[in-house]
């Protein structure tokens, strides 16, 4: 049962790593459009090799 | 036949007979509707962007609407002067917010970004599907933005500048702070709740007390944070209306939080009495979420009718002291400057017509609903759009002074003397808090003397028993699921006391122009007396308007049969032309020599040929198509309609009779409009503001409840407290009836969570309630509110 003293510390900071996660994706506007995220994932980037020098996404 | 055929694979219109146009996409020949789609969908293929067809989860936008001359207007885009309006100027790039039409789906938002990406000059472009909005950031060296924008309208879609309005951006850091308040409360949420029902294992089963102690100091861990971060938003609306001297929800909601914890906090160090952190962070985590919920739905209502802000640069043709014609930006403007306006054109600057003579539309700054002749001396306001000529005008006075910023002072000073009105759940937490208070303080002094050592628990225990956690979510969630209804509906809120309201209207005042009416002229009737029938004579109407953008001409603008010469323009009595060399002449009676034959509520045209009287033409506007039923359906509910506008015309006498208006103010100027609807107030308090024009905005802005056409002006849009969406009059029957029966489930909301309250009041006041029987209770209550609310939502 001790054991307990070690894990929920542990479980704790992984708390706070979600929290600290969760505050990034928010000021980073993760939040502000929910459609766009999802799908992006789908479109190939088939034209980069036309633009080498593109470095945006 | 397959559905999909004979429908444009662009836009899914259906392909107008005898329309043979194909664009080859993903391997496939595909029909297109039109020549915009089709040229859209070739230059979507020829950038390599054909995943669009692939992923997009509706269809595009139709292409025909785009018309050369909007990319010309762009151009305009271009000037230093108009760009500071709004560009913001970086150190070697600028930066501009659009507000993009027609973005339907996640695949347009990709497009619109790859398709700029892909041009030298654009740094970033980050495009916002939900909120149909682009952030822009470019190099003016490399790339103009009138290229970037046409750019963007060549894949089908309309851009424009535009700036976000306050309570939008208000609302936008709110909902961000609550998200974060959110998630913090929700992870603490989990964890507490993990560790109290551990604790509640306690109750049946001995546990050892180095193990309860340590869940419980580990439970005050986490729920410090949400208390001291996540319930901000309560604390400072106490604070608030302790400081006005009135009790709102939010002092229960503080008292009970801080009193729980506190509590909690003290048996902790103690390692005696009870814990309710669990009740403090679900509590405030379910509270933060209905709030959240309701914030959202109001957000959207306010991005999409700030999306219809557009800034449409305002130029000026300036001439200067050598006769130059030189182009500035309207800001520039000083006074005495002579300025040239072209047909078409919209006004920059108040003048005086000091070359020529035209019609200027004046509908949306008076409700006029025709054009008003201007003569030499004649003045002529900003925003009032010029007809038919080119006139000359010395400015009078230029942006601050304009007779449309005078009104927009006036708005703006309506809106801040606008009476706030208090809210449901306000007015009943007033009495709950105090009587709850008054429970406490008896229940701390009975047990005082009976019981001293557990006379604080017993005092806390009714605190969190009765915790408000029902009734504060009573109001909120019925508003948000009705909200949330209505935007669906069609009706955008975009102020929270509009359901409350809405419910209560005894008494609607309403525009006529664009509001009971089209605002269009159509013709009514053609009563031929010469050789033609009555296409012909339309016909040869329709040609000697076809140039023209005066509201008479629009009427006819289907008629294109033949091709007017010599078209002249007689302002303010009509045209005459030729066709087929047969001379023609169209206007008032007067100006062909005939007599009037007038009918009530009409404008009478005479057509002549050849000096022979050829027809008569009557026209009006016409009354909405709802609009007798939606009168009708304000008297079924007993509410009284008048009619407030700043037509003068006999319109208005006709307009009244046929939807049975008798209480009529007409010719009002914005100032007056104002007066009558302050007055109507004092009456009447519910009265319900309905309009569209720029004229409109101060009584909206005035109006205990407002609400402006979707197709209105935008300040009358910007100043309403709701938008109708698509400007259909019936919406608002049902928006009235949705909100009567919200107010009958709030009701409801607050008949059970008062019921629950006052079962368990008396076993907390014996100190029977243990923490696990009100923490259940407060969750089951608290369920059986938003399951009722949820209600609103169905059908």
């Amino acid at each position: 049962m001790s054991i307990i003293f070690v894990l929920i510390p542990i479980a704790l900071i992984f708390v706070c790593v979600g929290i600290g996660i969760f505050f990034w994706a928010v000021k980073s506007e993760q939040f502000e459009d929910l459609d766009r995220q999802g799908i992006n994932i789908l479109f190939d980037d088939k034209n980069k090799t036309k633009q080498d020098n593109d470095s945006t996404d | 036949m397959a559905s999909n055929q004979g429908l444009c694979f662009h836009c899914n219109e259906v392909i107008p007979k005898g329309v043979s146009l194909h664009v080859s996409i993903l391997g496939s020949s595909q029909a297109m509707c039109c020549q915009g789609c089709a040229a859209v969908a070739q230059t979507i293929i020829e950038s390599g962007l054909e995943d669009y067809y692939q992923h997009r989860t509706a269809a595009a936008p139709s292409a025909q609407g785009l018309v050369p001359d909007a990319l010309v207007k762009m151009l305009e885009y271009d000037d230093e002067s108009v760009q500071l309006e709004f560009v913001a100027q970086n150190e070697n790039s600028k930066e501009v917010l659009l507000s993009i039409e027609g973005i339907a789906c996640a695949a347009c938002a990709w497009l619109i970004e790859k398709q700029l990406s892909n041009i030298p000059g654009v740094q970033k472009i980050h495009v916002n599907s939900t909120t149909q909005r682009a952030t822009l950031v470019w190099d003016d060296k490399q790339v103009k933005l009138s290229q970037l924008l046409q750019s963007i309208h060549k894949l089908g879609y309309n851009a424009n500048p535009f700036q976000t309005d306050k309570q939008e951006e208000i609302d936008r850091k709110l909902y961000r702070s609550h998200l974060l308040k959110l998630g913090v409360a929700g992870l603490a949420t989990m964890q507490v709740m993990m560790f109290a029902i551990a604790l509640y294992g306690d109750l049946f089963e001995d546990m050892e007390l180095i193990y309860r102690d340590y869940f419980r100091w580990v439970s005050l861990i986490m729920a410090t944070p949400v208390l001291l971060f996540s319930a901000q938003p309560f604390y400072f609306g106490a604070y608030r209306s302790l400081k006005a001297k009135t009790l709102n929800m939010d002092v229960p909601v503080s008292i009970a939080l801080l009193g729980a914890y506190s509590a909690s906090l003290y048996a902790t160090v103690n390692g005696t009495g009870e814990v309710y952190f669990e009740s403090v962070s679900m509590f405030t985590f379910l509270l933060l979420l209905g709030r959240l919920l309701e914030l959202r739905a109001r957000r959207k209502a306010s991005e999409t009718s700030s999306n219809m802000l557009k800034l449409v640069p305002k130029l000026a043709m300036r001439i200067d002291e050598t006769g130059q014609q030189q182009k500035v930006a309207a800001s520039q403007l000083k006074q005495s400057d002579i300025i040239v306006i072209l047909p078409g054109e919209v006004v920059p600057a108040d003048g005086q017509v000091v070359f020529g003579e035209s019609e200027f539309d004046e509908s949306s700054l008076t409700g006029e609903s025709l054009p008003i002749t201007k003569k030499l001396g004649g003045k002529v306001f900003a925003g009032t759009i010029n007809h038919e000529q080119t006139v000359h005008l010395e400015v009078e006075a230029v942006s601050q002074n304009t007779f449309i910023a005078n009104i927009m002072r006036l708005q703006e000073q309506a809106q801040s003397e606008k009476p706030k009105i208090a809210t449901i759940a306000d007015s009943v937490a007033r009495y709950f808090v105090f009587g709850l208070l008054v429970i406490a303080a008896l229940t701390y002094t009975y047990w005082h003397f009976h019981s001293p050592e557990n006379a604080f628990w017993i005092t806390l225990a009714v605190l969190v028993a009765t915790c408000p956690c029902a009734l504060s979510l009573a109001t909120p969630a019925a508003l948000t699921a009705a909200t949330h209804k209505l935007s669906k509906t069609g009706l955008l809120v975009k102020r929270g006391h509009v359901l409350e309201s809405l419910a209560k209207v005894t008494h609607v005042v309403s525009d006529k122009t664009g509001t009971l009416t089209e605002g269009k002229l159509q013709i009514k009737h053609v009563i031929c007396l010469g050789d033609f029938n009555e296409i012909t004579t339309l016909n040869l109407i329709g040609a000697l308007e076809a140039q023209s953008s005066h509201p008479i001409a629009n009427a006819f603008s289907e008629y294109q049969g033949y091709a007017a010469t010599n078209i002249e323009h007689h302002t303010g009595l009509g045209l005459s032309g030729e066709v087929d060399g047969k001379k023609l002449k169209l206007g008032k009676a007067s100006f062909c020599d005939q007599t009037a034959e007038p009918i009530a509520g009409m404008l009478e045209l005479v057509l002549m040929v050849e000096d022979k009287l050829a027809a008569r033409v009557y026209l009006s506007d016409t009354i909405k198509k709802d609009a007798v039923s939606f009168s009708q359906g304000l008297k079924a509910r007993g509410i009284s309609l008048s009619m407030l506008t700043g037509d003068d015309s006999a319109q208005v006498e006709y307009v009244a009779k046929q939807l049975h208006i008798t209480d009529i103010a007409s010719g009002a100027l914005p100032q007056q409009k104002l007066e009558v609807v302050k007055t109507k107030t004092q009456n009447s308090p519910h009265l319900l503001m309905l309009g569209d024009g720029v004229n409109d905005g101060p009584v909206l802005a005035a109006a205990p409840l407002s609400v402006a056409m979707g197709l209105g002006t935008d300040i009358a849009k910007s100043s309403a407290d709701a938008v109708l969406l698509g400007s259909k009059l019936s919406t608002l029957l049902s928006a009235m009836d949705l909100a009567k029966k919200t107010k009958k489930i709030i009701a409801q909301n607050l008949a059970w969570a008062l019921g629950y309250n006052a079962l368990i009041l008396p076993l907390a006041v014996a100190g029977i309630v243990t923490p696990y029987m009100a923490a259940i209770g407060m969750s089951l209550s608290s369920l059986a509110v938003l399951t009722n609310s949820l209600r609103l939502n169905k059908q």
